[in-house]
């Protein structure tokens, strides 16, 4: 590196250079416009002005049908199933997965180096191809050579049998899991916690990181004596940003769910659709059965939600911290 | 520590149910078909000598074979030869189970074109998203012109879309282009990223401006500038980014899954596996789960390796 010779440097700081500046400016940025503009904002417009339409690709022309499509998500019962399926398993997946990972998170760091194990193992799921790992959950949860129902039959002829669970499956066999419809969107969304829950754990161990030592201090000065009103006091409000962006990032996260979906049930989304979730149904609808006016009108419904999420989380967190 | 054991048995429980699919998921590339079925053969499975029945089937011998075998056999009836013929071909076909699993899954499907694809397409997209975002990033944070607020403003509204979310309008627009199946399908959704922008954008606000001016004292232009100063700068940022794109596309399945249909020459690794499953019998668990294991394996490989720089990677997104 040059040294600087600090005593030349206003003579550049005249009006040309500025503008000069602000050409290149424009033309550094450009390229990302360009593509900002054709890969994100053009996309949400087509999705909008298609949602009005009962366009399919191979058509010449389409009508214009107005509120026809979204008139439709709203009534008929295969897209009731498709809002309760999605909900259930956001609703469902969200806390247990945010709980789970500041759980963990709390366990690892009070145990020093150790932790670090359980860390790494917990982290593994974020890492792994989720259709490679719902291919073996799917071996796992087979009705009759799967591990799942395996371990579960040991437990017949024990005292578990007095289980109403137990007593059913040892009598009846166990359930099918991904081929009944009372249990496949839980199956989901408990793969879906396991492959979670480690990436909220990190976050919140970052955000550990960040408790001052002398607040815990501070709170046992003024009585607050045990774990529970340590925690309640000090970690959890200190811990209030990370759970902000933890809970949206997690609740975005589990909206997209997909993978796992068309890996068990390529066709329709599971028995009797209880696991028709909205990528899954934007998917069918739009790209495999051509409606495209009504995927995209899924489409429009599903940014909603996300850029609802999304603002309550800025709105959250700007009033504590600002950008730049 | 006596303290601590009920946590240990507490983590120890979530470990085993978190690593149950992965020990399943290896330990079924290592067996036989029949070991899978009867569940048993304990992690390795026994490693048995096993018959691979396709493979004897395709060297049934005919009767032109048995003709030319002939003189191999003296004195030996047509039947007899074809026996010896079939115990032959029986003898070359049977191997571990270890071996059948894996060499299946590379011979069944071109996994090696697969995982070339994946490394390809994750590859250029890291790239070109580096290409893009970074001369935004640094005219953002070190530039001043205007309109730098409105650029700015867009980003931070760009950041709220989520690009599977559009997939259905872009899938239109790829169409429209007659672009689907084609490298370039895969690979220009994810050519843009906001959040690379946003990331480089707030790391090079701390790169002191003296640095810069340096750089123009000795001549060098703005361009010069963002890639031959704020890049070596920008090293770290950039790693933690790599990983975290590399990772969140080597994985990715619903988007290939739209723009690629049939063409299994640009199959990625995940929907190789998709149609591994889709036309798979009973009998090929074993191989199936050899593919899953030689996609997974890599990352996981490399996680375990640089460990911190993963975690800060994937996690980087929570950075404020």
């Amino acid at each position: 590196m040059v040294t600087l010779d600090t005593s030349s440097r206003p003579v550049r700081r005249a009006a040309s250079p500025t503008k000069r500046q602000a050409r290149t400016a424009w033309g550094l940025t450009a390229p990302a416009l360009t593509l900002m503009l054709l890969i994100l904002l053009v996309p949400v417009a087509v999705a909008g002005l298609l949602s009005f339409t009962n366009y399919s690709l191979g058509n010449s022309g389409f009508d214009w049908v107005g509120i026809q499509n979204y008139e439709r998500l709203f009534t008929r019962s295969t897209y009731a199933k498709m809002f309760i399926a999605t909900f259930t398993y956001v609703v469902t997946v969200v806390p247990i997965s945010v709980g789970l990972g500041l759980g963990a998170a709390l366990v690892v760091n009070s145990m020093g180096r150790i932790g670090d194990i359980y860390k790494t193992i917990y982290f593994l799921p974020v890492m792994a191809t989720l259709l490679a790992m719902a291919i073996a959950w799917e071996f796992m949860l087979h009705p009759s050579i799967g591990a799942v129902n395996r371990t579960l039959e040991m437990g017949c002829g024990t005292w578990l049998e007095t289980l109403p669970f137990f007593a059913k499956g040892c009598a009846d066999g166990f359930p099918l899991w991904l081929g009944d419809r009372d249990y496949a969107i839980w199956v989901i969304c408990f793969i879906g916690i396991w492959q979670g829950f480690g990436f909220n754990m990190v976050l919140y161990l970052a955000g550990l990181t960040s408790v001052h030592r002398e607040l815990y201090h501070a709170a046992e000065m003024d009585g607050a004596k045990t774990g529970w009103e340590r925690f309640r006091l000090v970690t959890w409000p200190a811990l209030g940003p990370t759970t902000v962006f933890v809970v949206t990032i997690s609740c975005i996260r589990a909206f997209q769910v997909f993978d796992t979906i068309e890996a068990f049930w390529p066709q329709g989304g599971g028995p009797n659709k209880s696991a028709y979730v909205m990528m899954f149904a934007i998917f069918e609808k739009g790209i495999q059965q051509n409606l495209i006016g009504i995927g995209s009108a899924i489409t429009m419904l599903f940014l909603v939600f996300v850029m609802f999420l999304t603002l309550i989380q800025r709105w959250l967190v700007e009033r504590k911290v600002h950008y730049g | 520590m006596t303290r601590d054991w009920w946590k240990h048995m507490v983590l120890i429980l979530g470990a085993i149910i978190v690593l149950a699919p992965f020990y399943m998921m290896v330990s079924y590339s290592f067996k036989s078909p029949g070991e899978i079925d009867r569940g048993e053969g304990g992690f390795f499975g026994r490693q048995e000598m096993m018959v691979d029945e396709r493979c004897v089937k395709l060297r049934d011998p005919n009767r032109d074979e048995i003709a030319a075998a002939a003189p191999h056999f003296p004195g030996k009836t047509d039947n007899e030869i074809r026996l010896a013929l079939l115990a032959e071909a029986e003898a070359d076909c049977s191997m571990r189970p270890i071996v059948f699993n894996y060499s299946k899954a590379f011979t069944e499907a071109p996994l090696l074109r697969y995982l070339l694809n994946g490394i390809l397409v994750t590859g250029s997209i890291f790239l070109i998203q580096v290409v893009v975002a970074l001369p935004a990033a640094y005219a953002l944070a070190k530039l001043k012109f205007w309109g730098r607020d409105t650029v700015f403003a867009l980003v931070l509204f760009c950041l709220l879309i989520p690009v599977h979310a559009i997939a259905l309008p872009l899938y239109i627009m790829l169409a429209k282009l007659g672009l689907t199946n084609t490298y370039a399908a895969l690979v220009v959704p994810w050519t843009i990223s906001v959040f690379g922008i946003f990331l480089m954008r707030q790391f090079f606000m701390s790169v002191p401006d003296d640095l810069i001016d340096a750089a123009r004292m000795d001549g060098l232009g703005e361009f010069a500038i963002v890639w031959r100063v704020m890049l070596p700068t920008a090293i770290p940022a950039l790693l933690a980014f790599a990983i975290f794109s590399i990772v969140a596309h080597w994985n990715d399945y619903f988007w290939p899954r739209i723009v690629v249909t049939g063409n299994r020459d640009l199959f990625t690794p995940p929907l190789g596996l998709r149609e591994f499953k889709g036309d798979g019998d009973g009998s090929f668990f074993g191989p199936m789960m050899a593919t899953a294991t030689v996609i997974v394996t890599p990352l996981i490989v490399a996680f375990l390796i640089a460990q911190r720089r993963f975690i800060e990677g994937i996690t980087l997104s929570g950075m404020k």
